[in-house]
């Protein structure tokens, strides 16, 4: 991929610019309400709307039935997956896997 | 204008990315799933989508219908867009490097803007 | 309100148009593209719904049913023959099964701001005498009770939850503020 920290296609000079050095690759994506994206970046605009494919989800819950109440994570997958800006905390590379 | 124009979806997303909305015309009449900040999940045909994308479902049917009773004789529904935290897409209706290349447009654009 | 029709061919006329020019040249042209422009206002989806009968699900949970007489840009609404109906669970120790009542009050003419709006729906009058599966009516005043009873719970779970997560740095989504 880009190395995004040298940005050699292009400069850094706003945030966005560095989720477009980012399109077309695997993206961790931090939402409100306890979420995480994993997924393919391949659309964005100015308010942080993303277009993500082959996404995982991750949702965090604390599982009531225990008397400590574990943190628990279940996983959804998805296809294509339309995000609203809103919603996104942070959007980072995904180097590894 | 002087040149020929091919209205085909390329130059529908190229010329006026204005966002998403270009992209959510795009999908009319396509199935998709909306899930929506307080996590129901409502899927329908995509009928109309405005600059807010505030979206309008057909023929709609809720995920968890026990858990959602209320919408069990609604047949189609206009959802504010801002209540969105997902839209699950059809992939085989989604050009992906058409939507790349728009997006890489409407980056260019909005950088010329800001200085 | 508004009185175009969604019908109605473009404002614009012929040459400057998408239509004029892909009638002579290229492809034919993609469905998104024959649709009017002003199919893609809030206006014109909201023009469809006047005088019909809806069903509003509000920021706080709250689910309104009456008839929409108007609207504006805002998706300010005003409804008439408003009623509000509530949903709740009964709980049998001997059914694993939950039973679901329902109630209904009459509120008569509301006029609701736009942004408490989450969703509406436009009500399938052949299934509106229907009772949703799994639900039956039952007395207002009991329905609301066990209806507030359910929604003060929930909202401790979630409290609870966003606190724990918050250790962990994560942070809750609305405070619970969004409910059903």
């Amino acid at each position: 991929m880009a190395d995004a920290e040298e940005g050699p296609t292009g400069s850094v000079s706003e945030p966005l610019d560095l989720v477009r050095l980012l399109l077309d690759e695997v993206v961790f994506v931090k939402l409100r309400g306890d979420r995480e994206l994993k997924g393919r970046l391949y659309a964005y605009d100015s308010h942080m709307n993303l277009v993500l494919g082959d996404v995982v989800e991750t949702i965090y819950l604390i599982d009531e039935d225990e008397e400590d109440e574990d943190i628990k994570t279940t996983t959804k997958k998805s296809e294509m997956l339309f995000v609203r800006g809103d919603s996104v905390v942070l959007v980072s590379p995904q180097t590894s896997s | 204008m002087a040149f020929p124009i091919q209205y085909h979806i390329a130059t529908l997303y190229a010329l006026k990315m204005a966002g998403f909305w270009t992209f959510f015309k795009t999908l009319i009449d396509h199935e998709v799933t909306i899930e929506l900040k307080n996590d129901i999940q409502i899927r329908g045909t995509l009928k109309s989508v405005d600059q807010y994308l505030n979206i309008k479902l057909d023929d709609i049917q809720v995920v968890e219908e026990l858990k959602y009773p209320h919408l069990s004789s609604v047949k189609n529904v206009f959802i504010r867009g801002s209540v969105v935290r997902y839209v699950h897409l059809p992939a085989a209706a989604v050009d992906v490097p058409l939507l790349e290349d728009a997006t890489r447009r409407e980056a260019a654009n909005q950088a010329g803007k800001g200085k | 309100m508004e009185h175009h029709n969604v019908h109605d061919p473009p404002p614009h006329s012929g040459g400057s148009q998408p239509g004029g020019v892909m009638n002579t040249h290229g492809p034919p042209p993609p469905q998104a593209q024959q649709l009017p422009p002003q199919m893609f206002t809030t206006a014109a989806q909201l023009l469809d719904l006047t005088d019909k009968k809806l069903l509003l699900v509000l920021r706080d949970g709250r689910k309104l049913i009456g008839i929409l007489r108007s609207w504006d840009q805002f998706a300010n609404l005003v409804l008439q023959s408003t009623i509000e109906r509530v949903f709740a669970t009964i709980t049998n120790p001997k059914d694993p099964h939950p039973r679901g009542v329902y109630a209904d009050k009459s509120h008569g003419i509301f006029l609701i701001r736009g942004e408490n709006v989450l969703l509406l729906g436009e009500i399938d009058l052949d299934k509106d005498d229907d009772p949703p599966v799994g639900y039956e009516k039952a007395e207002f005043g009991l329905v609301e009770k066990l209806a507030n009873e359910q929604k003060a719970a929930e909202k401790a779970r979630e409290t609870k939850r966003i606190k724990k997560l918050a250790t962990l740095g994560f942070e809750g989504e609305n405070m619970g503020e969004i409910l059903l």
